[in-house]
This record gives C-alpha cells, structure tokens and sequence, in this order.
C-alpha cells in the first residue's frame, strides 16, 4: 500500500481547503452568461416553466450559437432572488421585471438602455407606441405583453341561469345584476367573487374618477375618497350577499380552484382566463370589460405591461444575442405559439394579427379585449414608484380589516394611504 | 539542584514534545480549517455585517448610510412590530408547553415496552422532519381551508365548520396545533432520557409503596428534569424562529389581520418585500436579544427545578 506522507497529507488538505475558498469566491451560478450564453429569469407556474422552457429550445435552434440559461422561480420566490442578486450584481442577462418594481430597479440603475441594443428589430411598433413603453422618457424595458382589466364571468352558468351580462353596464347596473343574480339563482350561486383587492380593476376604477394609482413624479395618485369609495362599493355588494364571502374565496384574494365552480363572476386581469379556465374544463368562459361608470372621463383605458429588460451586468459582448433573445420573444409568432398567451396579448401589433390565426377561443376572447382597449383613446399611465412594492399587501390588510368590521372604511383608506406614502418616503 | 549537564536531555525531551504536540494541533487545526472558514465567511461576518446594517438605512440596492439608533427608535413607533412581537410570544407561549407534554406522553407511553416500538418512534418522528416544511404547511392549509378535511369531518356528524384560517382568532390556534403536531423531536429525546432513569429508583419507590402516579411525580419528573430543561430550550429557540408555516399559511402576508404575523416573517416582509434590510436587521438583533434574555432566564430559573442527581 502507498503511504501517504504527513507533509503530503497536509499539503493536500490545505490545497482543497484553497480550492474550496477560490470556488466559493466565484460565487454559485451568479456570473453573466458567458458570450454564447444568455441567462433568462422569469416567474410563474410549472406549465409556463415548461412551455418556456421548450419555446427555449426552440429559439436556440433557431437562433446560431445561442444557448438560454432559464432562472425560473415562482412570482414572490423571483422577487426575494432578484433583490440578492441586486445585491450581489448578479442579475440575469435578460430578466422579467415584476410590476410593483419596475421604477425601484430603474431608480438602481438595473437597465441597460435598449438603445445600445443594436439588432433589436421594433420597426413593427407604430411610435406611440415606443413611447409609451418609455420609463421617464427612456426606452430601457420592452413591454412583451399586454393585459387589460375585466370581468370573466362562467358562460355556462349564465346559460344555465338564463342571464347574460351586460357588455355595456355601469358600475350601478352591475350591483343591481350581482345581487339580484345572487338572491334568485336557482344553484345559490354568487354572482362575484370578492375582488376588492383586484389592482387592475382598482385602477380602472380611479381613472374614471379622474385619478391615477401613480403620478407621474412617483407619489399616490389617488385620494382617500378615491379609495374609499371603491371599498364602499365591494362593501356593500359583500354586505349584500353578491359576493363571496373572504372565508368562502380562502382570503382577500380570491382563490380560483376554491371559487371557480361557485360563482358566476370575478374581476381580473385579461390573461387570467388562459391558465384558470382549463382548471374547470366543464365551463365554458367569456370576457367583459368592467362598468363603465356614467360620468367617466374619456380617456380612461390604459394598457398594463409586463416588461422586460437587459441587465446592465450583462457583459458586452453577450448583447448581440440578448437583443435576438428579445427579438425571439417579441417579433416571432413562434414563441407564443409554444407558450400561449399566458402573460396576455403580444404588444407587437403584426405578431397580435398572426397570433389570431393559430389562438384557442380563450385566446381569442383576450385578444378581443386587448385590441378593444388598445384601440381607445388612453391617458398616459405612470409605474410604481420605489418604495410602493408592498402596496398591494397594504391594501390586503385594509379590505381585511374593514370586512372583519374593526375599522371603518374612510379610516382604512386613509391608513392605507399614510402606509403607502411613508414607504415611498423612506424609498427616497 | 540539577546541573546543566543533567538537564539538558530533559529540556531537549521538552522541545520534543512541544515539536509534537505543535504538529499535532496543526493537523488537527488543518482538519478543523474548512469548518472555520465557513464559521467566519458564512456566520461570523454577515452577523458583524448585520450589526453594522442595523444602524443604517440600507435598501438592498444602493449603499447603506449610516443612521444610529433610528431603526431602533422607528420599531419603538412601529405598530406591526409591536403585532408580530406579540402574536410570536403567544404562538411560543402556547405551543411550546402543548408541545412537550404531548411528546411527553407519548415518549411515557412509548416506554412502556410496546411491541413494535421503532416502527411507532419513526412514525412519530416523521412529523418533526416534515413539520416546517412547505410542503406540510401547504398540507395544513388544505386541511384546515375552508372546503377542508377538518370542515368536511365536522360536517358529517352535522356540525357547520368555520374559517380556520381565514378568522383571525383561529388562525394562530391552527398553526400552533401545527407546531404541536411536530412533537416527535422531543419526544426522542423524552424516550432516550426515560430509558435512563435507573429501574431500582422505581422498585424501591414500589417497595415504599408508591403509585404509579406518585412514581411518575417523584421519580420520572425528577429525574427527567435535565432532558425536560433541554427541549424547553431547545423548543423555544426554535418557535421564536418559526416562519414557514406562517409564510405559507398566509401567502407570505401574516394575515388575516396580522394574526399570523410571525416576527420572522416581518423580518422577512421588511427586508424582501419592502427592501428595508437596515431596519430588517435591527429587527433580527432585537430578536436574538430578547432569544438570549430568554434562555438566560430559562438558566436562572433552572436552578430551582432542573434536578441533575449530584
């Protein structure tokens, strides 16, 4: 048998010891992709992880010499890794940009202007357009999907119940609908899910008031009557019955599998339709836009984008194949032929009008929608500022609160609003 | 008095050793270094670095600035702080003591000799290895939801269930009875502290004419006091820490109502939800704190009932 020295022993121990500190100094799976490889992060369920997962595959064929890192993670597990590796400036090459984040990651300098993009191909987008994807007057994130507000009502259960929602209602018309679809339906069904705490709809709401959710220079946009009167009106479709009560939708917000076969109604967002629906494949379902209120203002609509961005960590030379990775994503009916329009209706109006030809009825009835709102005139609508990415939890805690009975409604509102500016105070 | 000569072969027999015993220590210092290197890179610095956030204003994103004692000062202000604090010591309260006297009674039972006991000791341990994991609180959010096992059990025998988790008086009961559940880990240590009680203390106990009651009072208590000590430490420590399941059972927002506002999970709403990691730091310090205050207490008062037999 081979002894092994001592000094051997040592000098071995000490090496993989060296070893295992130069490795961890490399840091795990944090580098920018190497010049052939692009690091893509995302959110969402196993069915879009899969579905992406193969348009993946298929964009590297496609696309010479490309290879796609997918960094998948559920919605709230996306945000907690993006904020460490924000912090470690380790952030994917190309990323998803959440929501109630897209002007806190700008406000940190995250984005890589899409200028510097050189093949990114956006001839297809009209300029309005362009410009309303534009963060403070900069193109640094490309909006790759369009979702609007509405309402997803059961069409089977309407034709069962022989009701049928009105396209064109107030927000008083769609009260009196609820509550008397709710007292006379014949399988005690509810006619709406509790969706007080449905942002989209929240805002669509104010913007027919005259107010916003953002102003543009990252404040509150909306008042505490604003607020409050949007409460009031769950509140009493909720007192009356017309809603599902928070015990029976498991929560504030509504859980789809525990409500979906109960009531004849949610608020939501377009795409919502493409991943529910299959969950209750009996059903059939059908999209409204929300009431309309009678003295709306006129340009109330406005499109919700998700976004995404090229990192500013992302290494020079992987930025020719970052912009195909964006142009795959965006100009290529391919794409959303494997992964459905589950992030909603494709912002690139030619891949919209290609995508009609190969979309599922669901598909279709988001489309529908989008194209509806997209075609209206629109006021200009303004991102999350810093700070108010938990605005969505505050809001949670209110609607709880009021439906619990501990604290009246004008009082909510204002704490709620208190909570927000502070947090987007401290942001500053 | 010893000469020169003489002591010569002494000091170098000295030098020897201490040569020896050098070598020795390096080696045993050499096998030791992976575990102190990641003893300083993974504990030591980021708790010093945690320190020194607590007393700044640090968002994630850009660079921290110094704030002294202002996050200190803003926990004093804060309301859902003063929330988690107190919804943490109920759970702890409550669950820790629900806890142990479950384990120790099925540890009490267990040592009764049952046929098959491994089979029983691994299933009741099983719990503990899954208890606080997501996949067990997700379970417990079926089972106790509203269309929930616990519901449709009461429903057949005719009574109308409630919104467990979704009625801020009973969620936290849930979770503490989840917490409950997990009792196979004490209760290991229960059964391997009563296999060491010495069976002559019970036979002369027997022979003074003791009950089975009085035994279980003057002998097993007693005896069982250093072990009982242990997990009312190790328990506390542990649901001071809690998080999963409160993360999971409320979609991450404590509700409803801030009922099951854990104090982790503020921590964790500050510093991943709000970017607020200077604040969320001083929280985490606050927490070991009152955790050491705790157990210091818990070693104060030992004295005056933990038995150790000397």
């Amino acid at each position: 048998m081979h002894k092994i020295s001592r000094r051997a022993l040592l000098g071995g121990v000490l090496g993989a010891a060296g070893l295992v500190g130069l490795s961890a100094c490399a840091g795990v799976g944090g580098r920018s992709g190497t010049a052939s490889t692009v690091r893509y992060a995302m959110w969402g369920n196993n069915v879009r992880q899969q579905n992406y997962q193969q348009a993946f595959t298929e964009m590297q064929q496609a696309v010479q010499g490309l290879t796609i890192a997918l960094e998948f993670a559920e919605y709230t597990a996306f945000q907690e890794r993006m904020t460490t590796q924000m912090a470690a400036g380790t952030v994917a090459d190309v990323f998803w940009v959440p929501s109630p984040n897209v002007m806190t990651y700008y406000a940190n300098d995250l984005y890589r202007p899409l200028s510097q993009i050189e093949n990114l191909d956006l001839s297809d987008y009209p300029a309005e357009d362009l410009t309303g994807f534009e963060l403070d007057g900069q193109l640094n994130t490309l909006p790759f999907a369009i979702f609007v507000p509405v309402v997803r009502y059961n069409a089977t259960f309407a034709e069962q119940d022989g009701v049928e929602p009105p396209a064109d209602w107030t927000w008083q018309t769609l009260a009196e609908f609820a509550k008397d679809y709710s007292a006379n339906n014949s399988q005690g069904r509810k006619a709406l899910a509790n969706s007080a705490d449905t942002d989209l709809g929240f805002e669509y709401w104010l913007r027919q008031r005259g107010e916003q959710l953002w102003t543009q220079d990252g404040k509150v946009g909306f008042t505490q009557d604003g607020l409050a009167s949007w409460l009031d009106y769950w509140e009493d479709l909720r007192k009356a019955g017309a809603t599902t009560t928070l015990s029976e939708q498991d929560g504030v917000t509504a859980d789809w599998p525990t409500i979906g076969d109960r009531v004849l109604m949610v608020f939501g967002n377009s795409n919502h339709i493409i991943d529910d629906a299959p969950q209750f494949p009996d059903y059939r379902f059908a999209l409204r836009h929300p009431p309309v209120a009678a003295d709306a203002t006129a340009d109330f609509r406005y499109l919700y984008y998700p976004r995404m961005a090229i990192s500013q960590n992302a290494a020079d030379e992987t930025l020719e194949l970052a912009g195909q990775v964006l142009n795959y994503c965006v100009n290529r009916v391919e794409m959303l032929k494997t992964v459905g329009l589950t992030m909603g209706a494709p912002t690139n109006p030619r891949v919209a009008g290609e995508m009609e030809q190969f979309a599922s009825p669901d598909e279709k009835e988001t489309l529908r929608v989008v194209a509806e709102d997209r075609a209206a005139p629109r006021a200009p609508r303004f991102e999350a500022p810093a700070g108010s990415g938990s605005w969505r939890t505050t809001m949670t805690r209110t609607i709880e609160d009021i439906a619990l009975g501990n604290t009246p409604v004008p009082a909510a509102a204002g704490a709620m609003i208190t909570e927000i500016n502070d947090a987007i105070a401290r942001a500053q | 008095m010893t000469t020169p000569l003489a002591a010569a072969p002494a000091v170098a027999q000295r030098a020897t050793a201490r040569r020896t015993r050098w070598r020795d220590e390096l080696v045993a210092h050499t096998f030791m270094l992976p575990w102190l290197l990641g003893l300083v890179a993974i504990t030591a610095l980021p708790m010093l670095a945690s320190l020194y956030l607590a007393f700044t204003d640090y968002s994630v994103l850009s660079s921290p600035e110094f704030t002294g004692v202002h996050n200190f000062v803003r926990m004093a202000q804060d309301p859902r702080f003063w929330t988690s604090l107190r919804v943490t010591f109920v759970y702890v309260f409550f669950s820790v003591p629900l806890q142990l006297v479950f384990a120790l009674v099925l540890a009490l039972v267990l040592n009764t000799g049952l046929r098959g006991l491994t089979i029983y000791r691994s299933a009741y341990y099983l719990p503990s290895l899954l208890g606080t994991s997501v996949a067990v609180a997700v379970l417990w959010r079926q089972i106790f939801g509203n269309d929930g096992l616990i519901n449709q059990g009461l429903a057949l025998i005719g009574i109308q269930g409630t919104s467990w988790l979704q009625d801020p008086s009973l969620a936290l009961t849930t979770l503490v009875a989840l917490n409950v559940w997990t009792f196979g880990s004490p209760m290991v240590i229960f059964l391997a502290g009563l296999r060491q009680i010495p069976e002559e203390l019970y036979e002369a106990a027997r022979i003074d004419g003791a009950s089975s009651l009085r035994q279980f009072r003057s002998v097993t208590v007693p005896m069982l006091t250093p072990i009982i000590f242990f997990n009312v430490i190790l328990q506390t420590i542990g649901a001071f820490q809690s998080f999963t399941q409160a993360h999971v059972v409320s979609a991450g927002t404590g509700g409803p109502r801030d009922s099951t506002l854990f104090y982790t999970l503020y921590i964790y709403q500050q510093a991943f939800v709000n970017f607020d990691m200077g604040y969320a730091a001083a929280l985490g310090w606050v927490l070991l704190v009152i955790i050491a205050l705790i157990t210091a207490l818990h070693f104060a008062l030992s004295r005056y009932w933990v038995f150790y037999g000397d």
